[in-house]
């Protein structure tokens, strides 16, 4: 067992590192103030190959294993103080993994080089009104034609829905079917008659991601379009979960490991009572914390990355991770601004962005409860 | 014991939560019945691959393939050959 980074992905990792900062930083409150996803960033990132790494050359990607992916969005996480945009790259990667792992030959040679590529941005259309974590109550329907489907629902919450250029929609196929046989997967493009995408709606944090509403309307797609076959997309998004439960917390460990290095330089440099207030056990003490955290955080996320790397299942692995690092995660932004005081409440620092954007981590992804209840009932219970 | 046997077994006792085995007949609905949900397909798919060191690739990841303890069976076999 080597928790060791090699060198290509140390190198990797130096160069995202650099890349973010010189790069994706700059305007961030701003955009965030204003609502705004930046599609030259995105482009920026898309030059630099960032939605490229886990994906073969064959499809266009440059054929990093999935450890090497993971340690570059951890990287990309602890630099890139844009975390709405993170999220947006991250959705990409999920969504070209479901194409990967259940796409056909001809799906994956016609979708997965422009996603690679970041030439077109990929939304995954699961959440709706009526359900969020009851995933599988899902409304839209998917009928069959002669040569196709007609899908009718509406899709709320979708990260990267406002902009995308092609949709993974998750539909009913067949009512009378128990949860694991009545859904497929869709990919569905915004040039499908009946489909359109809402505005981005307002919310606390990750505000440079667009969220919002897409709608199908009598969309018609062809028989071509369903990814794997009727029926199996319980299985593709149960499995698609498991490698979103890495690539996402890699990016918030990445984000925790920031706040810490940004805590302990205001604790050394802010004096009170006439010594720095890390010298203060209640200061310390939360900063030790946040240090555990990001310890433990590492193991279970490069212990189920590494699991996910070998193709292996790890409903429970991947779940243990997403809970500890996000739950850590935000904790750690609370303490962040706790430990400012009035600076930390203050929009004109960065520790009352980071958390608001942490928030969301610990819902997205399945809610801190929901895991739990999956984390118990794969305990046995 | 046999690869039946030991499929048969897993859901007994970690999806049913029963001890008695004889309860679940190899033809029983499983994903019909709701015994086998999304959950348990991965919790599933972990155990087999694990039990009978084989990976189940994306293309018979399909409900119909865990229909029953006999389908599930002949995709094993159908690995091990």
């Amino acid at each position: 067992m080597d928790f060791e980074f090699t060198e290509e992905q140390k190198n990797i990792r130096k160069t995202i590192i650099d890349f973010a900062r010189q790069e994706l930083n700059q305007g961030v409150a701003e955009r965030d103030r204003n609502g705004t996803f930046s599609r030259e960033l995105w482009d920026k990132c898309a030059d630099f190959r960032l939605m490229a790494l886990p994906f073969p050359e064959s499809f266009g990607g440059d054929g990093f294993d999935f450890v090497t992916t993971v340690s570059a969005y951890h990287a990309l996480g602890y630099a890139c103080k844009d975390v709405g945009l993170v999220c947006a790259l991250a959705t990409q990667l999920v969504c070209g993994m479901q194409v990967l792992l259940f796409g056909d030959e001809s799906q994956r040679t016609g979708f997965l080089p422009d996603l690679a590529l970041g030439k077109l941005i990929y939304a995954q259309g699961i959440t709706e009104p009526g359900s969020g974590s009851d995933t599988f109550a899902m409304h839209t329907t998917a009928t069959k034609k002669a040569d196709g489907y007609v899908l009718n629902g509406t899709k709320t919450m979708i990260s990267n829905g406002p902009v995308a250029d092609r949709a993974l929609i998750y539909a009913v196929t067949d009512q009378t079917k128990k949860t694991l046989a009545k859904i497929s997967c869709f990919h569905v493009s915004k040039h499908d008659s009946g489909f359109s995408a809402g505005k981005p709606m307002e919310k606390m944090g990750l505000r440079t991601l667009a969220n919002g509403e897409l709608v199908l309307s009598d969309c018609y797609v062809p028989a071509a379009s369903v990814i794997g076959r009727e029926g199996q997309g319980v299985i593709i998004f149960s499995e698609a979960v498991e490698w979103e439960r890495v690539l996402f917390p890699a990016c918030s460990l990445g984000q925790l490991e920031r706040v810490l290095e940004e805590c302990i330089q205001y604790a050394k440099e802010r004096e009170a009572f006439g010594q720095p207030i890390g010298e203060f056990q209640a200061i310390s003490h939360k900063i030790a914390k946040m240090r555990i955290n990001v310890e433990l955080g590492r193991l279970a996320l490069y212990s189920a990355a590494s699991l996910k790397n070998r193709r292996k299942r790890a409903a429970l692995e991947t779940s243990v991770a997403k809970l500890f690092i996000t739950e850590s995660l935000k904790q750690a932004c609370l303490d962040a601004v706790q430990i400012r005081g009035g600076y930390g409440y203050m929009s004109e620092y960065d520790a009352e962005r980071d958390l608001r954007d942490s928030i969301a981590s610990t819902i997205y992804s399945g809610t801190t409860e929901m895991i739990t209840n999956t984390i118990a009932r794969l305990a046995g219970l | 014991m046999s690869t039946n046997d030991i499929v048969r077994d897993f859901i007994t006792h970690e999806m049913l939560h029963e001890t008695l085995t004889d309860s679940l007949g190899d033809d029983e609905q499983l994903v019909e019945s709701g015994i086998i949900d999304s959950l348990g397909i991965m919790t599933l798919l972990s155990f087999l691959e694990e039990k009978f060191s084989i990976q189940i690739s994306g293309d018979d990841l399909i409900p119909e393939n865990f229909e029953t303890v006999s389908t599930i069976v002949n995709l094993i076999e159908r690995y091990q050959a």
